[in-house]
């Protein structure tokens, strides 16, 4: 099996397939999401080591709970996010994680600061040049303390002092710029 | 049809998508999807664009971790396909819940050596046996303290009495109200000697014990003491041969008046009368 050589499924099949608990499947699932996931929970969670190993939970869970899976209520990626933040985000909120925080030493904390209020601009990711262009700056801060940051919109509204209306309406207008752009 | 273009329009689909959302509007926005195909499209098209913006924002994992992946979830392969294929594959969020639960993966948590507390630990225990250490010692040296400070104390306590009592003897001669009699041995007992004196206003008659020099008297006698008056013996108390170097003055009966004084060795206690052939001292005025 070479590490390049990287399998891909329609969606259908890969569901079937999981379904079916087939050891392909397993491949293919990590080929075709684990960087869109990673990306994810990378977001959320800057220590790398601590993001992989969430990354390994998350497909574990997948595969355990795939059952809770169903191809009528949505897309299978959409299922796979949600377990991914989740886990993502309990692990922040952990005792462990939070203690582990505390231990930082002084001379990390300038830029270890600065990895964790970074909610809106990562220079590093690839591809979001486009984005940058696409979104508004406010659109894109919403969408990602919901998407990636796991607030929901009552604290994200919270959070940048807008009243929840215009919460639910900037996320509507973003994902609207999405699916323009995308298209 | 208004009615589900406002639907849509308010931005509550957006949020299902999000996972941001409440179990009871799920279900309702799952109605709706399930009764309105144009929800449901509307719904998979939103699914997309967050699918096509992860997938902007991807970032690919280390090499490694596709193998430590792929084992972990092979190793349960062949578990899963033995033990779990009762599962009934409800779409349920309990059970996913329960899934959740019950999965045999234990995550352990990852062990961050913190050094810092072991070696506190270690210096507060070393402090602890020192100063333990130093207690004892200066306990046992202010026992010691202790102890010498009471012999001292004793010692300035005998010291004191001792002067105390010279004040009193050196008071019998200054005291010009006091007569002093030497009383002297008799041919029987040349060595035998006394001084005491008489006050003649306080009537008391004090006996310097330290200038008694008289042969040590057994058990059964004490040495008595006289006064003559009008030519008569009158008992004036018993006292015993001091031990030597005891100081002070040994007060004996008081007498208004006397002519001289004597002293006989008499059976313990003393006698009604003076035995005249064991008389050791004598002195008149």
């Amino acid at each position: 099996m070479s590490p390049k050589r990287k399998i891909s499924l329609s969606e259908e099949e890969l569901v079937l397939a999981l379904q079916n608990r087939e050891k392909i499947a397993v491949e293919a699932l990590y080929d075709m999401y684990s960087a869109s996931l990673f990306g994810v929970i990378s977001r959320i969670i800057t220590d790398e080591a601590t993001a992989e190993d969430v990354l390994q939970e998350t497909f574990v869970k997948i595969w355990h709970s795939f059952s809770g899976y169903s191809a009528e209520k949505g897309r299978l990626f959409t299922w796979m996010v949600n377990v991914a933040r989740n886990l993502a985000i309990d692990k922040v909120r952990s005792k462990d994680f939070k203690n582990q925080s505390k231990n930082h030493e002084l001379e990390n904390n300038v830029t270890f600061i600065d990895e964790q209020k970074n909610t809106v601009y990562k220079p590093e990711l690839v591809g979001i040049r486009d984005l940058v262009s696409t979104l508004k700056p406010e659109q894109r801060s919403i969408l990602d303390l919901v998407y990636f940051k796991g607030y929901t919109h009552v604290e994200a509204a919270d959070e940048l002092g807008i009243p929840l209306g215009t919460i639910k309406t900037r996320l509507r207008m973003a994902i609207l710029q999405l699916r323009k752009h995308f298209n | 049809m208004e009615d589900v273009k406002a639907y849509i329009e308010s931005g509550i689909l957006e949020l299902y998508v999000l996972g941001d959302i409440s179990a009871e509007e799920k279900l309702q926005v799952e109605d709706m999807a399930a009764k309105y195909p144009e929800i449901k499209a509307e719904i998979t098209e939103i699914e997309r664009s967050m699918e096509f913006y992860a997938e902007e924002h991807a970032v690919e994992p280390s090499e490694h971790l596709r193998t430590r992946v792929l084992n972990s979830l092979v190793i349960n392969l062949g578990d899963d396909n033995t033990f779990t294929k009762g599962i009934t594959h409800q779409d349920d969020d309990r059970q996913y819940i329960d899934n959740q639960d019950n999965d045999n993966i234990v995550t352990l948590p990852a062990v961050r050596a913190n050094g810092f507390y072991k070696y506190a630990f270690a210096a507060c225990l070393t402090l602890l046996l020192i100063s333990i250490y130093g207690l004892v010692n200066i306990y046992s040296k202010l026992q010691e303290s202790n102890t010498l400070l009471t012999s001292l104390q004793q010692d300035k306590q005998r010291f004191a009495n001792q002067v105390n009592l010279m004040d009193n003897q050196l008071d019998m001669y200054r005291d010009t109200t006091y007569k002093v009699l030497r009383l002297k041995g008799m041919p029987k007992t040349p060595t035998a000697a006394m001084i005491l004196a008489w006050n003649a206003v306080s009537k008391k008659v004090m006996v310097d014990v330290q200038s008694i020099k008289l042969p040590k008297n057994d058990a059964q006698h004490q040495y008595q003491l006289w006064a003559l008056v009008n030519g008569k013996p009158v008992d004036m108390g018993v006292f015993d041969a001091p031990a030597t170097d005891t100081a002070g003055v040994k007060e004996m009966r008081s007498i208004a008046s006397a002519a001289g004084f004597a002293v006989t060795l008499e059976p313990m206690g003393g006698s009604v009368n003076p035995t005249m052939d064991q008389m050791v001292v004598i002195g008149t005025f």
